[in-house]
């Protein structure tokens, strides 16, 4: 089983982004082709489904939805590449070994625990924190909207704190596993809210107001990192910074999910605004393909762990 | 074998019984007598009151559907090699003429429903029961397809997709650790599997601009996978979560990939193509050589649908049929 922990400051999006992942695994495993299946275990279903009814009228989550989802597991399955000679069912067979179980922990706060447990203290059995620490995948998400440019500077950047955070996460797993335990992360990022990112930010950052599109990984590596490196300079030379450490960071990948929301007037709450899909009803206006990107990275690392 | 009859409020669900029943009664009394059929004098009780009151133009009354708590039939389907044996040897015991199916539809209130949900403990004996469906019959009620996304039948669609997944996922759950169990325990069952079966009740009601929107025309296909891809088109904008979740049994150990589409409608009494006021009634048939007075309804769909559990029969895992043969010497014993 794949361990995804999913940590972003307060109000960055995450219970919106696995609402939107749940949406894309959805639309994606009941379409015509039927390449793609997920099934969700019965403990994560109360939650996710109350996400997903929400996002499909145009609400975003809740408080109470919020405060409901702390994980969410799902098992995926990926047909094989279609072999055009071989007759429909033999081309049509599930690879061998594309069945993946994936569990997304979020961390809500950056808590005391972590503090704590830098300054030596000891993790009990079980329990979020121990599971992120445990983790093999680290989402760490990224509030567009709340980039600043270079110089704006770092120091007082509305991100300053939350690198602190994430750079004493990492530092936090690393330590943890020094003794042993699963060798490597993989940190993606996810900027969240891609829509929100200032203009001046795009500019300053002298980058195309949209991302390379989802598959060029090295683009988009050099995209995100001109946006992100100097907002989150400390979780940028963790994760470079290779060190003597057991635990190693592979390379991030980036994924820039965004929704489009309807304008409000002051004082109402923010709506998503639905599309309508030819021949499938509405949905939310949103960046399917950074989300199915998302999961086929996630099968990338199951498959390179040889899960 | 038990059978698992999924629906929302209003969906449908006696009435589709009642009809069923009908189809039974027709198909059963046919010349060709390759299916017969019995029903418990309890489900014989309500059903046979459901049917008097569609032959007399009445849809199920709400007492009616109280009192329901569990229908069961004996399907009979004549063995397709001794059919065609000698009328006097097909009549001999021994000769076992009819495989026979056992079909059970519960009828559980929500709110039992939404407590398994939420605790994922089955204390009730009939969620228990409910468990153990090797088929699932899901209900979608077309009256309720709309695209105005800011009506509340849109919004209870979206609930009912909700309730009928999670539902579908706790089937799934139940047979996988069952399978595990019986593994751990040193039988070797089979691979668990259920046959989910969708129903498109009230497809009369759907309307047209659905239709249009979704690129589809009014009357059902014919053909097999035309039938799948007619009836996945609608689904998968209705209920996208109850089909993924259908697909992805297979990733999640539990086959679910023979599922079957079917659809319902009963003609209602209109006046000069207006809807009446009040109470709708039943278009009967007029009376023929092969029969009449009945609802005028979507008989061969229902006769498609029978037959479908011909092929399921031969089908059930033997862990199943005796498991289910036990049941029926303890109730014996009991008696």
């Amino acid at each position: 089983m794949l361990q995804v922990a999913i940590v972003g400051d307060r109000a960055s999006g995450k219970t919106t982004f696995l609402g939107l992942l749940y949406a894309a695994q959805v639309k994606s495993g009941s379409d015509r082709t039927d390449d793609f299946r997920f099934h969700v275990a019965f403990e994560s279903l109360e939650e996710i489904t109350a996400v997903f009814q929400r996002l499909m009228s145009g609400s975003f989550p809740d408080a109470a939805t919020k405060e409901g989802i702390h994980e969410v597991r799902f098992n995926l399955g990926f047909r094989k590449p279609k072999l055009g000679i071989l007759p429909f069912p033999r081309s049509r067979a599930w690879a061998p070994g594309a069945f993946a179980t994936i569990r997304f922990i979020l961390l809500r706060t950056f808590n005391q625990e972590i503090s704590q447990l830098l300054k030596g203290s000891s993790v009990g059995n079980g329990g979020t924190l121990r599971d992120i620490l445990d983790c093999d995948v680290a989402v760490i998400l990224a509030d567009s909207s709340r980039l600043a440019t270079k110089s704006e500077g770092a120091e007082l950047g509305p991100m300053h704190e939350y690198d602190g955070a994430v750079e004493s996460l990492l530092t936090a797993i690393q330590r943890w596993r020094e003794p042993g335990g699963r060798p490597i992360v993989y940190p993606i990022f996810v900027l969240s809210k891609f829509d929100c990112v200032r203009p001046e930010v795009l500019r300053a950052a002298n980058v195309e107001t949209a991302p390379p599109r989802v598959g060029k990984r090295g683009p988009r590596a050099t995209y995100a990192e001109k946006l992100l490196a100097h907002n989150l300079p400390k979780t940028f030379a963790k994760l470079r910074g290779w060190g003597r450490r057991k635990l190693k960071f592979s390379p991030p990948a980036y994924f820039f999910p965004w929704v489009r929301t309807e304008p409000v007037a002051l004082g109402q709450s923010e709506r998503i605004r639905l599309r309508r899909v030819r021949a499938a009803g509405w949905e939310p206006d949103y960046s399917f393909d950074e989300y199915i990107g998302f999961v086929e990275c996630l099968r990338d690392v199951s498959m390179q762990k040889g899960e | 074998m038990p059978c698992a009859l999924l629906g929302d409020r209003a969906s449908g669900k006696t009435t589709f019984l009642g009809l069923l029943y009908s189809a039974q009664v027709k198909y059963g009394t046919g010349v060709q007598d390759d299916f017969r059929f019995h029903a418990p004098m309890a489900s014989l009780n309500v059903m046979s009151a459901v049917y008097e009151g569609m032959k007399d133009g009445r849809f199920p009354s709400a007492t009616l559907k109280e009192e329901i708590t569990e229908i069961s039939f004996i399907f009979g389907y004549l063995r397709r090699i001794i059919g065609k044996l000698p009328h006097y040897i097909r009549q001999q015991n021994w000769a076992r003429p009819f495989s026979t199916l056992r079909f059970s539809a519960y009828d559980v209130s929500g709110e039992d429903i939404e407590e398994f949900i939420e605790t994922g403990i089955a204390s009730r004996p009939l969620i228990q029961q409910l468990l153990k469906s090797v088929v699932v019959v899901v209900l979608v009620d077309c009256s309720k397809m709309t695209t105005d996304i800011d009506t509340p039948v849109y919004k209870k669609m979206l609930r009912y997709d909700s309730t009928v997944a999670k539902l579908l996922v706790s089937f799934q759950t139940y047979k996988k650790q069952e399978y595990e169990r019986l593994k751990d325990s040193g039988v070797h069952p089979e691979p668990p599997i259920i046959y989910p079966a969708f129903v498109l009740a009230k497809f009369d009601t759907l309307r047209d601009d659905v239709l249009a929107r979704l690129g589809l025309h009014r009357g059902f296909p014919e053909g097999k996978r035309e039938r799948r891809e007619y009836a996945e088109a609608l689904l998968r904008v209705f209920v996208p979560q109850t089909l993924s979740q259908i697909r992805g049994g297979k990733v999640g150990g539990v086959s679910m990939d023979k599922s079957e589409y079917f659809l319902s409608w009963v003609r209602t009494e209109t006046q000069e193509g207006m809807d009446p006021v009040g109470h709708s009634r039943i278009v009967r048939t007029g009376f023929r050589p092969e029969g009449g007075g009945e609802p005028d309804f979507a008989y061969d769909e229902y006769v498609h649908f029978i037959e479908h559990f011909r092929d399921i029969a031969h089908k059930i895992p033997d862990e199943v049929l005796e498991a289910e043969r036990f049941q029926a010497q303890a109730l014996i014993r009991s008696a």
